[in-house]
């Protein structure tokens, strides 16, 4: 299991390094100046001059990866040119208000894909399977942004029952969780219906097989097989595309935090890339990008752990 | 056999503790917003964050929004429907000379968090740091000609300028470089670079910054002025128009400015407690011809395009009927603002036919490049259709912001060399000299992607800076953009409008141009 571990580990930092460094060279080659959008019209062009110089853009390309991977090693994401502060004070400000909406926007879609996938197994081609496989591909057909806009019209508009944008008082937790509703439902509505499908899927299949036939045969009770040997099984492609998961629900987090106009990483990731502000680009994607290897490591341990097979066969 | 699963005996959950569970989950959703909102609270929409607390650092309306909350200025911009100012921090404030300018600040303004008085130090060490070279403010040239401030006393001064400069009236003293910071907080030579302001002098105080999220500003209880209507401001960063209207309608905002493309459905149906006000704004938008292309060279050829543009349609279509064609790029109420262009708004397809035909051209095939904004791509759109009338095929070239406004840099490239036809919107500040500073010969391959270059113009942008005869200057910029028309790379579209949305509670001070002056926001 270490062995495999360190496997996991070395292929998560190799695969961050090459995507930051091609995200890097990508994000240069992109035509704009960054100057010009920084600094705007009135800005002269000596000031442009330094400002280019403070960035490091006045460097060859390779130098400026190597440069940032050597600041990076050092735990050091870099200069905020345009603010005078550390690259590092805006991304971890902003990385909480995302880790909690996306963990919240998993969490609870996970929890309701996962019963209702198990739900609809054991209740194969009845009525309420029916009825579940047609909500679960409504949900999955909805478009994140139709969600959260009709989400916003009904709950914060009409019922008023949630407020439409912000992230909620400092420290004040029951407001934080009222902001945190909508945009994780806006999120996570998809992943319910994605998950219940999968979970039937994989829950069909294991119950044909022969060890819960064998449960049966010893007369277990049906809740006892279903969720201590069949759905211990059954979840694991989910665990694995959880995983994988979370890249796409960073993706969300830019357009929830827009929509609601809450702080966060994916919001702090556009507004620098349309500002161009390279440094803050750059560690934005460091912690986003690590984050996402991250989460797609504990996955595959978690599958690991949960089927030993799994395990076995990779080191084989 | 088949086993027999129920769902609720196996989850070991009572029907009683479902039913408990859900009753628990309603009474949260149906607890209104409110219960979470603080009472006397202004909470209004900025769609650009400011950046920081010091003026020399300062970039645009962002900051103008906080600044205009926690610092004081010698004058302020009056609120309503004309350009003008008022006296903020001084009593007496005139032009002794054209380049002189004398005044007396009240007695008794004090900075917070025992700072002492307001004095002229502070007025001279504010201005003077925005024009030193070593700080590097990008926001030197809203100066103009400012060489330095002259202290005759405590509460008296002169402020000097090398050369007449009509803007440091409509400019330079009401906007963000005529902020006055305290000296001794910052100390000479250094910046404002903590959390929070060590001092302020506005209404209000900064409560909290919340980067990326919002500014929370609390009353200033050592404010010298008349006590602020509000306890609390949350400045509210909001890019998307959509969201803020919803935001509004859902009670989480008091003002905003809104779409255009809002305006009709909220003239027939507004909110309930909503006002709708609508205003010009001072940002002009035109189609520039780079007329160093070979295919823009003739000036028959541009000519023809300004003639084969309909800007009804375009305004129709893009601005859903709201906006008014514009006549150049001064918006009405402004010096220099001119009644009519010298090519109608309306199209005149044989007119541009015939000029092409003079021209030699039979057919053209021409790129007109765009912001990726809906706005924008609608309105070339409706350009193309109407090139198409007259044998000039358009494609269309969208690009981010990023990308786009690098298009006519010489410093980024190539590309300029390439561009023939441009959308573009420019914002303006209220005085004319900051609409034609970016069209002269100095300008090109930096803001002048037209690369139009004229010696009368260049003169006369350099003499109405100076110029304090206002029916004199008025002249001068109404030529300038006769020149610009005249020269065949221009067709100018319009001055867009500015609508906002506010609640009846509130009694908001805005600019002519709809920007919201916060401070003397109040109570209805």
């Amino acid at each position: 299991m270490g062995r495999y571990i360190l496997q996991r580990v070395a292929l998560g930092l190799a695969i961050l390094v090459v995507a930051i460094s091609a995200l890097y060279a990508f994000m240069i080659s992109l035509p704009g100046d960054p100057t010009t959008v920084l600094l705007g019209p009135r800005a002269t062009d000596e000031m442009r001059a330094i400002f280019s110089e403070r960035m490091g853009l006045n460097k060859p390309l390779p130098v400026q990866i190597v440069e940032f991977w050597g600041r990076v090693l050092t735990g050091d994401l870099g200069e905020d040119v345009l603010r005078n502060r550390p690259v590092a004070t805006p991304v971890f400000e902003a990385l909480p208000f995302t880790l909690v909406l996306i963990l919240t926007s998993i969490g609870w879609s996970a929890t309701l894909g996962i019963l209702l996938g198990a739900f609809s197994a054991a209740y194969r081609n009845s009525l309420i399977d029916r009825v579940t496989g047609v909500l679960s591909v409504a949900m999955l057909a909805a478009p994140s942004f139709v969600v959260a806009l009709w989400s916003l019209l009904i709950f914060a508009v009409i019922l008023n029952w949630f407020p439409a944008i912000g992230a909620g008082e400092r420290g004040n937790l029951a407001d934080q969780i009222h902001h945190l509703v909508l945009p994780s439902f806006a999120i996570g509505l998809a992943w319910v219906g994605y998950i219940a499908r999968i979970v039937r899927a994989s829950m069909l299949e294991v119950m044909g097989e022969n060890h819960i036939r064998t449960a049966r045969a010893f007369g277990l009770p049906p809740h006892r097989i279903i969720y201590r040997y069949a759905l211990r099984i059954a979840v694991l492609p989910a665990v694995s595309v959880l995983g994988v998961g979370v890249g796409g629900l960073l993706s969300s987090a830019v357009f929830a935090e827009i929509v609601f106009a809450r702080p966060g990483i994916g919001r702090l990731i556009y507004d620098s890339v349309i500002t161009r502000n390279y440094p803050v680009v750059m560690g934005s994607m460091l912690v986003a990008i690590s984050f996402f290897v991250l989460c797609t490591l504990v996955a595959d341990v978690v599958n690991a752990m949960l089927d030993p097979r799994l395990r076995t066969s990779k080191q084989s | 056999m088949t086993a027999t699963f129920n769902p609720f005996t196996a989850a070991q959950l009572s029907r009683r503790q479902l039913l408990a569970g859900a009753a628990g989950l309603g009474a949260m959703a149906a607890m209104p917003i409110k219960v979470w909102a603080a009472g006397n609270t202004l909470n209004i929409r900025t769609y650009t964050e400011g950046d920081n607390f010091d003026p020399v650092d300062a970039s645009g309306f962002g900051e103008e929004m906080l600044y205009g909350c926690i610092y004081r200025k010698l004058i302020q911009y009056t609120p309503g429907n004309e350009w003008g100012w008022q006296p903020d921090l001084v009593e007496v404030i005139e032009q002794t000379s054209p380049t002189e300018i004398a005044f007396t600040l009240k007695k008794g303004q004090m900075w917070s968090d025992g700072f002492g008085e307001i004095t002229a130090e502070d007025v001279k060490f504010s201005l003077e740091r925005i024009i030193d070279p070593k700080m590097e403010s990008a926001i030197k040239p809203d100066l103009g000609s400012l060489s330095g401030v002259e202290v005759t006393g405590t509460h008296t001064g002169v402020i000097k300028l090398s050369s007449p400069f009509a803007p440091i009236w409509s400019i330079a003293l009401p906007y963000l470089a005529g902020t006055i910071v305290c000296k001794k907080a910052i100390g000479e030579g250094k910046r404002i670079t903590d959390a929070v302001p060590p001092t302020v002098a506005g209404p209000y105080r900064v409560a909290e910054l919340r980067p990326g999220d919002r500014w929370v500003l609390e009353r200033n209880p050592e404010f010298t002025g008349p006590k602020a209507d509000f306890e609390k401001v949350q400045i509210i960063l909001i890019d998307d128009e959509a969201t803020a209207e919803i935001a509004f309608e859902a009670g989480d905002l008091d003002f905003t400015r809104i779409g255009l493309g809002s305006i009709e459905r909220l003239r027939e149906n507004p909110p309930e407690n909503a006002v709708l006000s609508e205003h010009p704004s001072l940002y002009y938008v035109w189609v520039g011809m780079n007329m160093e292309n070979p295919k823009l060279k003739d000036i028959r050829v541009r000519q023809a395009i300004q003639h084969a543009i309909d800007v009804p349609s375009i305004l129709e279509a893009a601005y859903f009927g709201v906006a008014d064609a514009s006549t150049g790029i001064i918006a009405p109420g402004l010096i220099g603002h001119r009644a009519e262009n010298l090519v109608p708004p309306q199209a005149d397809f044989a007119k541009a036919r015939a000029m092409l035909d003079e021209a030699g051209v039979d057919t053209l095939d021409l790129k007109l490049d765009v912001l990726n904004k809906s706005t924008w791509t609608t309105a070339a759109q409706v350009i193309q259709a109407t090139l198409a009338e007259v044998g000039i095929n358009l494609s269309i070239g969208v690009h981010e912001s990023g990308s786009f406004w690098s298009l006519g840099k010489e410093a980024d490239g190539d590309r300029w060399k390439s561009l023939e036809l441009v959308l573009n919107r420019f914002s303006m500040t209220p005085d004319p000299y900051y609409a034609t500073a970016w069209f002269t010969t100095e300008q090109i391959g930096k803001w002048n992607w037209e690369r139009f270059s004229n010696e009368e113009f260049d003169k006369l942008h350099k003499a109405a800076m100076g110029e304090t005869d206002t029916a004199k200057r008025d002249r001068m910029y109404k030529r300038m953009q006769d020149l610009m028309e005249e020269s065949g790379a221009y067709r100018f579209i319009t001055h867009e409008a500015a609508p906002n949305l506010y609640s009846k509670e509130l009694k908001p001070a805005v600019r002519p141009d709809s920007l919201p002056l916060i401070q003397y926001f109040a109570k209805a």
